[in-house]
């Protein structure tokens, strides 16, 4: 269906998804912030206008790459959030949970563009029937509140529908209705209506303002502002306190008399939705009064009618929010904010270049080192090498920063699909879960944000299916009949560390040990062996993922052994730690960036290999004496602990692995709480290096991060100390993964 | 618009792509005692092998990794991809290097020999060999003119994918 313009040109289509996907992800927080005020009771009516502008932005865009579904979809969606925003249908649960599904729809639709998934045409269809039984259902409302009032009928009559939706609105709410007078001089009149509005603003909402055609001369105009607020005519007008300006309550007429004066009988009910707008539309040409199914495509919501100006003024909840966002308004036309979008993958080149920069500093540091030490005659002149070297290093390190902070972005990214999740499974499990979230604003790379969406959705999700209680189990146990789940994060060194904690039943030790050796995971006579930690990580093994298991234990462990892959596959751990009938808490701890890693470089059977520094607690030099071999583990005696241990030689199936002398050396690896020695032959010394992933023909290689140059031709591996302690202590297959193909050498 | 401005660019470059001869040129190496050959566009470059940092545990056909130019590069021995006997490298060896569409892959190969241009009528399917022939064959070559040369076309890009 990507028959648009746009194929061809991955450029193009690039920026297309990023837009769309960025436009998404708005949508998902403005529809969390409705959700929010509508369980408080009060919707701020800005918040619908932005949801609308979203949506009709997604419309124009899609409809300029061909994105057919997505615009059908959002033509739809625009109908039904018309209908919204002028107050003929109320939002409900029911109508935001139309419109959450439409965003993950959306989500779908995209990697469907993009060819990942299925294109999703039967739930699309689904959805734009939902959206059409919706937008059926009106209401009639406050029919002839508005008559009550002594408004002139001129600006009734040039009131747009969504502004006479908002006079109605406030009436119904009981607020007072002001009408303010206020003399502007042209010359200044953007600034002086602005520091009215400003001024007004914390007391009510404006409705309108239009100039009265009366009181001005060639060089002022005076201006009607519609006002409704719930404070006194005193508070308003010392509030808006400037020259020229005149505060007056609109006062109620009697009702009959307002019957009268419109000339139309009290309408029938089901005629509610028509009526209002002919009785107060009496010979208004600009809008024909829209019946059932709203509008057509005429009449733009972001064209200059008056509406926008009601729009632009932001309410004090939303404001903020939506003053550095594009599409609220005039607004978008300057732009508002600082900021540029930048490809992840040009920040990825221009780190590369960094590293190979670094890599010219080390040389020029040897040579400089050579010039000084061999001949007496260059010695001045090394001198002022090593001079000049030491200011681009110190100029390099700010620009390797530099980039590193601009990669960086806040976890907010992905806690905020998180919580629309949340929304979503608790409502399909009928569970009330209350996601509470702190650390948002922790910074972490944006390639790691990334990663990280899916493994967290797998977590949150295990946790409201299997860890939060039905309502009926938590009333009996004393326990609140709202679920919580936390999710914590905050750095810790340079790693960050994130908590997904819930308050549900737990997982029983014993029942996992009976269920692991049920499913052959592990022996009877190994379940005994092992630690109250390693027996919680048996939920994280691939067999442990079937229904059998799932019924028995509640079905913990529903593919936490993908969550365990990925998150190592980014250099991180996970941990998990569970009472029975408190909740359970999962923690993953990772790098901070992917790109610049401080490393010590050492070497195994004569290669050079680099360990992280982020991952090593010291190096010392191999005591023989001081291993011990129990249960066949070589384990070390660390100033009185043990310290498991791992030939990397032997590991590696390195040839001269057994005929070695001389002393080694231990590089003391801890990731998470796990600690493990390994074993190395040399230390070679400390470097900062750029990170480059291997190749896809050697992506199922374990144990290694990546690779990196050395400045002098050779290219080393960086160890990942993560997998590698998980590789060698953790028990079970994954020991073995990866080595079938050994023993090449 | 920018976007628009990119997707007019994009139509232009297409057609101007439109003309190009019939012939295609193939790039001859050996391999065991046999000729072997690849359309010279499925190369990004021919390098003398660096020197290469061996992977522990990695699949029996990779040698190694190499840093060109700031990229990291699998090397694939070609021999041991095809199922030939392995070779030890030596002067003449040289790295083909291809581009998979995501990151470089090197494959070595005893030598290169030259540039053949090669008319649709002097390339024969690679079910002349038989029945089930491997997706990287993609015919044989028989130049006109230069009767006993034979050469054996690979696809390089479904062996780039995967080892």
């Amino acid at each position: 269906m990507n028959e648009g313009g746009g194929r061809g040109d991955g450029g193009a289509r690039d920026d297309f998804f990023s837009e769309a996907q960025e436009l998404v992800d708005g949508l998902g927080r403005d529809l969390l912030m409705l959700d929010e005020m509508l369980k408080k009771g009060h919707v701020e009516p800005e918040i619908i206008n932005d949801v609308f502008r979203g949506v009709h932005t997604l419309k124009g865009l899609s409809g300029l790459f061909g994105a057919t579904r997505m615009a059908g979809l959002s033509h739809q969606l625009e109908d039904l959030l018309d209908e919204l925003r002028l107050g003929r249908i109320d939002v409900d649960a029911g109508v935001l949970d139309l419109l959450f599904r439409a965003v993950s729809l959306y989500a779908r639709i995209l990697s469907s563009e993009k060819g990942e998934a299925e294109d999703p045409v039967h739930d699309v269809e689904q959805l734009l029937l939902a959206l059409g039984h919706v937008s059926n259902r009106r209401e009639g409302e406050g029919v002839g509140a508005v008559a009550q009032y002594e408004l002139d009928p001129g600006l009734l009559g040039v009131l747009t529908e969504y502004e006479e939706h908002r006079l109605r609105a406030n009436i119904q709410q009981g607020f007072a209705l002001y009408r303010i007078r206020a003399l502007f001089s042209l010359a200044t009149i953007d600034t002086a209506l602005d520091t009215v509005k400003a001024n007004a603003r914390p007391h009510g909402e404006i409705i309108t303002y239009l100039p009265t055609g009366s009181g001005g001369d060639a060089d002022s105009i005076e201006l009607e502002i519609l006002m409704a607020s719930k404070a006194s005519l005193g508070v308003l007008s010392k509030a808006i306190q400037t020259t020229g300006v005149s505060v007056e309550e609109v006062q109620r007429r009697a009702l009959s008399h307002s019957i009268h004066a419109t000339g139309l009988p009290n309408p029938p009910a089901d005629a509610g939705a028509a009526t209002p707008s002919i009785s107060l539309h009496p010979a208004h040409p600009r809008e024909a009064p829209p019946l059932r199914g709203g509008r057509s495509s005429a009449p733009a919501p972001l064209s200059d009618t008056p509406s926008l100006v009601a729009s632009n003024v932001p309410s004090p909840a939303t404001g903020a929010k939506t003053s550095a966002r594009p599409g609220s308004g005039e607004m978008s036309l300057r732009s508002v904010s600082q900021t540029v979008r930048v490809d992840i993958r040009k920040l990825d080149r221009l780190m590369t270049i960094v590293g190979e920069l670094a890599i010219v500093k080390t040389a020029i540091a040897k040579l400089t080192d050579r010039a000084r030490s061999r001949f007496v005659e260059t010695r001045e002149f090394a001198t002022e090498l090593g001079r000049l070297n030491r200011s681009f290093e110190r100029h390099l390190a700010q620009m390797q920063n530099g980039i590193l902070e601009v990669r960086m972005v806040p976890l907010g990214q992905a806690f905020d699909k998180l919580a629309r999740i949340v929304r979503q499974i608790s409502r399909e499990h009928s569970k009330e879960v209350n996601l509470v979230v702190t650390g948002a604003e922790t910074e972490i790379d944006k390639l790691i944000v990334e990663e990280l969406s899916d493994p967290l959705m797998h977590m949150i999700r295990n946790a409201i299916d299997h860890g939060i209680e039905a309502r009926d189990d938590r009333l009996r146990v004393g326990k609140p009949v709202v679920g919580t789940i936390a999710l914590n994060a905050f750095q810790k060194g340079n790693h960050v560390v994130i908590e997904v904690e819930d308050d549900g039943s737990g997982m029983d030790p014993k029942a996992l040990t009976a269920a692991a050796i049920r499913r052959g995971v592990v022996t009877s006579d190994e379940a005994k062996e092992l630690s109250q930690r390693e027996v919680f990580a048996l939920v994280f093994m691939p067999g442990f993922t079937t229904k059998e298991v799932a019924t028995d234990l509640s079905g913990r462990g529903v593919g936490l052994d993908i969550v365990r892959t990925n998150i190592a596959k980014l250099g991180g751990v996970v941990d998990i730690m569970s009472d029975v009938g408190i909740g359970t808490k999962m923690t993953i701890t990772l790098p901070i960036t992917l790109a610049i890693i401080n490393v010590l470089l050492v070497e195994i059977g004569g290669n050079p290999f680099a360990i992280p520094l982020a991952s090593i607690e010291e190096a010392i030099v191999l005591d023989e004496g001081a291993l011990r071999t129990i249960e066949l583990r070589e384990v070390l005696s660390v100033r009185g602990v043990s310290l498991p241990v791992c030939r990397l030689d032997r590991l590696f199936g390195f040839a001269s692995a057994d005929q070695r002398r001389g002393r080694s050396f231990v590089v003391i690896a801890q990731v998470g709480d796990r600690r493990m020695g390994l074993i190395v032959d040399e230390l070679v010394g400390q470097q900062d290096i750029v990170i480059k992933p291997l190749g896809r023909t050697l992506s199922r290689v374990r144990g290694f991060a990546g690779a990196t140059e050395l400045g002098d031709q050779r290219v080393a591996l960086v160890l990942d100390a993560a997998a590698l302690i998980e590789e060698v202590l953790v028990p079970g297959e994954t020991r073995f993964f990866g080595t079938a193909d050994a023993g090449r050498s | 618009m920018a976007v628009l401005a990119k997707v007019r660019a994009a139509k232009r470059a297409a057609m101007r792509a439109g003309e190009a001869g019939t012939r295609t040129e193939y790039i001859a190496f050996g391999l065991a005692g046999e000729t072997y050959a690849v359309p010279i566009g499925q190369l990004a470059e021919i390098l003398r092998p660096p020197p290469i940092t061996e992977v522990p545990r990695a699949p029996r056909a990779v040698i190694g990794v190499v840093s060109v130019r700031g990229r990291l590069v699998t090397v694939v021995d070609l021999r041991v991809r095809i199922r030939l006997p392995p070779a030890s490298m030596d002067r003449r060896s040289r790295i083909l290097l291809v581009d998979n569409g995501v990151e470089h892959v090197g494959f070595l190969v005893d030598d290169v020999q030259q540039v053949w241009r090669l008319a649709p009528e002097e390339i024969e399917a690679s079910n002349v060999l038989g029945g089930d022939q491997a997706a990287h064959v993609a015919g044989i070559g028989r130049p006109a003119g230069f009767e006993g040369n034979v050469l054996i076309l690979l696809d390089l890009r479904p062996l780039a994918e995967s080892a």
